[in-house]
């Protein structure tokens, strides 16, 4: 009896003119989506390459080491393949940072600030059809699921048989479920064809696990608002009052709690605006610089007798001097950025958790995050990035200061090659899938509590549900 | 057989839907029950399938109480409804196919679909047709295709033949005549009085929940049963 009920779900469901339109509008969704995706990452693989050839260019046409310091390494970060399916932060934060001795490092240059245009609308990927259009599409299947039958009498007529109600409830769940896959599972087979087949783009193991867990992430969210298109129209005695409250809980989830999450998390624990901290550091660096100044004409002055005496000694303490002062600079620059940021970023990370842990209410939140983190384009892996970065300034910082000072010719005011051969380089090791995994944990706990809350409350309402 | 013994149903809100209500549907009749709206007709059907559970009494089917052993209960009825739409998007042999599945009958065939289409009158060019695209007449025809392919000793009906024009009226109660000469006990609430006149044999008339009055075939020889329901209406308060 179980399996004629699933597969009058199915056929019902397969025969209906929603069926069609939702399976079409989904295959053409999601395989444009994969493949402006894929086309785009290839774009930005292209553009990183060729960035890299040009920087280490750049680097070695430098005709001294002063122009090096005054110039630094460009980092660019690579893209990810998974962007493909999640673009998440990657296109609002920067791509490509300088290192340079006296600012922090910072990433520039994102998609956003070169067409501002984007971030009205944000990126149409993978993710984004399945928070907003296939959560729309399991409440169209499902606000009617148990009061249409209600309406149309079938319910009455199915309950005038030997049919346990547990048992017809299941058999619309799973029925309905396969029902609302078949749309999204054809189009998914077809995308992973395309990234398997497209040239020049490959997936490792840990990718393709990765990708395997955001589509389980994708199904998932859909069983989220399948099982509460269930529970509703088991709540309620009209189809249009049903379709309405899910309207309202689908904005509630999707649109309203992830926004206001962030301007809570902003009410609870402010912190200093980006513009405060970089002004001290700025005021900082100029009180230095002037000083600077001063000291070296002050260790000249003093020094001055000393070069009539012995002009090679002089010239190698006054490197010495330069040497020891520059680092000592350097590490004072350093000093008050970081005490200036002490608490910073670990308040702005506060504050951010905060704003993600209270959007977590929401599943629409909780598929963002998650997939972000699988897909190694989320907020995470821009701080692993940064931090990577900050960690190569002072590597690069003394490697700089030493090239500078023993290059220059202080009597000839002539500055040595630059020679990149022990440049110190930057490393980036991206998260591994077990600690990306680890970090999405709550998303998936999240999603998996709702559909018990959901299922749980759809099953007992069906139990206890007037069929007249 | 139908029964109910004592059956009084009493809403939360206190409204008393049926009250004591008492009465047997034999094997080979048809016994048609009349009453204003809420007067508790179709809660009766409702008591009879277990949709809602009676406040007091029993309602049997087949000397099975429905309360206490619901499922087995409805192996022994049928039910047609008042406007049922069925699954709009299958044919008249998918819906037949599915509610007999559900109704514990294996190995039928398309034939056996067919003739039971047919025996309710069905034109043969609408049973691969949508059920949506059917009329109301067609789609009873389809309800009672239904009930008869389960082949239940006992048919409840809600108002079966409300809004059917007089030429599918006519063929609706030609097939209720038929089961009844089959043995089967047919238990129709309604508001028909002229087709009921027609088929019943015995009538009963429900006010405020209350079996008000029951008259055989015989006793309403030579009645006017119009003015006999509203007379009662009228008297007893309607």
């Amino acid at each position: 009896m179980l399996k004629d009920i699933i597969k009058k779900e199915i056929l019902e469901t397969i025969t209906s003119p929603k069926f069609v339109f939702t399976f079409l509008l989904c295959a053409v969704l999601i395989l444009l989506s994969v493949y402006t995706g894929i086309t785009t990452y290839r774009s930005e693989q292209k553009e990183y390459n060729a960035a890299v050839a040009l920087n280490k260019k750049n680097l070695e046409s430098q005709s001294s080491y002063q122009a090096l310091a005054g110039l630094g390494p460009k980092i660019d970060k690579p893209p990810h393949v998974l962007s493909t399916i999640a673009s998440g932060v990657s296109e609002a934060v920067g791509r490509v940072a300088s290192i340079n001795i006296a600012y922090d490092p910072n990433l520039v240059d994102s998609k956003y600030e070169s067409n501002p245009v984007f971030s009205v609308f944000g990126a149409l990927d993978l993710t984004f059809i399945v928070k907003i259009v296939l959560s729309l599409f399991a409440i169209l299947f499902t606000y009617d699921a148990i009061v249409g039958e209600k309406e149309r009498g079938t319910l009455k007529l199915t309950l005038s048989n030997r049919v346990p109600r547990d048992r017809l409830i299941m058999g619309k769940v799973i029925g309905g479920y396969i029902s609302l896959l078949i749309p999204l599972i054809i189009p998914l087979i077809l995308s992973m064809l395309i990234l398997l087949v497209y040239p020049n783009v490959s997936l490792t193991g840990q990718d393709w696990g990765r990708l395997m867990l955001m589509f389980l992430m994708f199904f998932l969210y859909l069983s989220v608002f399948f099982t509460l298109g269930l529970l509703v129209s088991a709540r309620t005695n009209k189809s249009s009052t049903s379709f309405l409250v899910l309207l309202f809980i689908w904005v509630v989830f999707v649109t309203i709690i992830p926004k206001v999450s962030i301007l809570a998390a902003s009410q609870l624990n402010p912190i200093p605006s980006v513009h405060e901290i970089t002004a001290k550091k700025d005021a900082f660096l100029q009180q230095v610089q002037g000083g600077a100044q001063k000291k070296v004409l002050d260790w000249a002055k003093e020094n001055a007798p000393n070069a009539s005496k012995d002009a090679k000694k002089y010239q190698e303490d006054f490197k010495k001097f330069l040497e020891d002062y520059q680092n000592d600079l350097t590490s004072k620059i350093e000093e008050n950025n970081a005490a200036l940021e002490r608490d910073y970023p670990a308040r702005k990370t506060s504050q951010e958790r905060l704003a993600i842990n209270i959007s977590r209410i929401s599943p629409a939140s909780a598929l963002m995050f998650s997939t972000m983190s699988l897909a190694r384009t989320g907020l995470d892996d821009h701080e692993q990035f940064l931090a990577s970065l900050r960690a190569y300034k002072p590597s690069f910082t003394r490697w700089i200061n030493s090239r500078m000072m023993k290059s220059i010719n202080f009597a000839t005011g002539e500055q040595g090659k630059v020679n990149l051969a022990d440049m110190p380089l930057h490393k980036f090791e991206p998260e591994s899938l077990s600690k990306s995994l680890a970090r999405t944990l709550p998303d998936f706990g999240v999603m998996l509590v709702l559909i018990i809350i959901f299922f749980a409350g759809a099953y007992a309402s069906f139990l206890k549900y007037d069929v007249r | 057989m139908l029964e109910t013994i004592n059956l009084t149903k009493k809403y939360e809100d206190g409204h008393l839907a049926v009250d004591h209500l008492s009465f047997k549907v034999e094997p080979g009749e048809i016994f048609c029950m009349f009453g204003a709206n809420g007067a508790g007709k179709t809660t009766t059907i409702n008591l009879f399938l277990n949709f809602i559970p009676p406040t007091e009494g029993t309602a049997l089917i087949e000397g099975i109480d429905v309360t206490k052993e619901p499922l087995r209960s409805k192996d022994f009825v049928s039910f047609v409804s008042e406007n049922v739409m069925l699954y709009g998007s299958f044919s008249a042999y998918q819906n037949l196919d599915y509610f007999t599945k559900l109704a514990g009958k294996r190995g039928l065939t398309k034939v056996d679909y067919a003739r039971a289409l047919k025996s309710v009158g069905l034109q043969e060019d609408a049973f691969n047709t949508r059920s949506r695209n059917y009329s109301k007449g067609m789609r009873q025809k389809l309800g009672l295709a239904i009930a008869v392919i389960k082949g239940a000793p006992n048919i409840l009906l809600d108002e079966p033949t409300s809004g059917l024009d007089p030429k599918s009226g006519q063929e609706f109660l030609n097939l209720l005549i038929k089961m009844r000469d089959e043995g089967k006990s047919v238990f129709m609430s309604t508001h028909d009085i002229f087709r009921a006149k027609l088929i019943a044999d015995r009538v009963g008339f429900m006010k405020k929940g209350k079996l008000v009055m029951l008259k055989t075939r015989a006793d309403l020889e030579g009645e006017d049963l119009t003015e006999l329901y509203i007379q009662y209406m009228e008297e007893r308060g309607a």
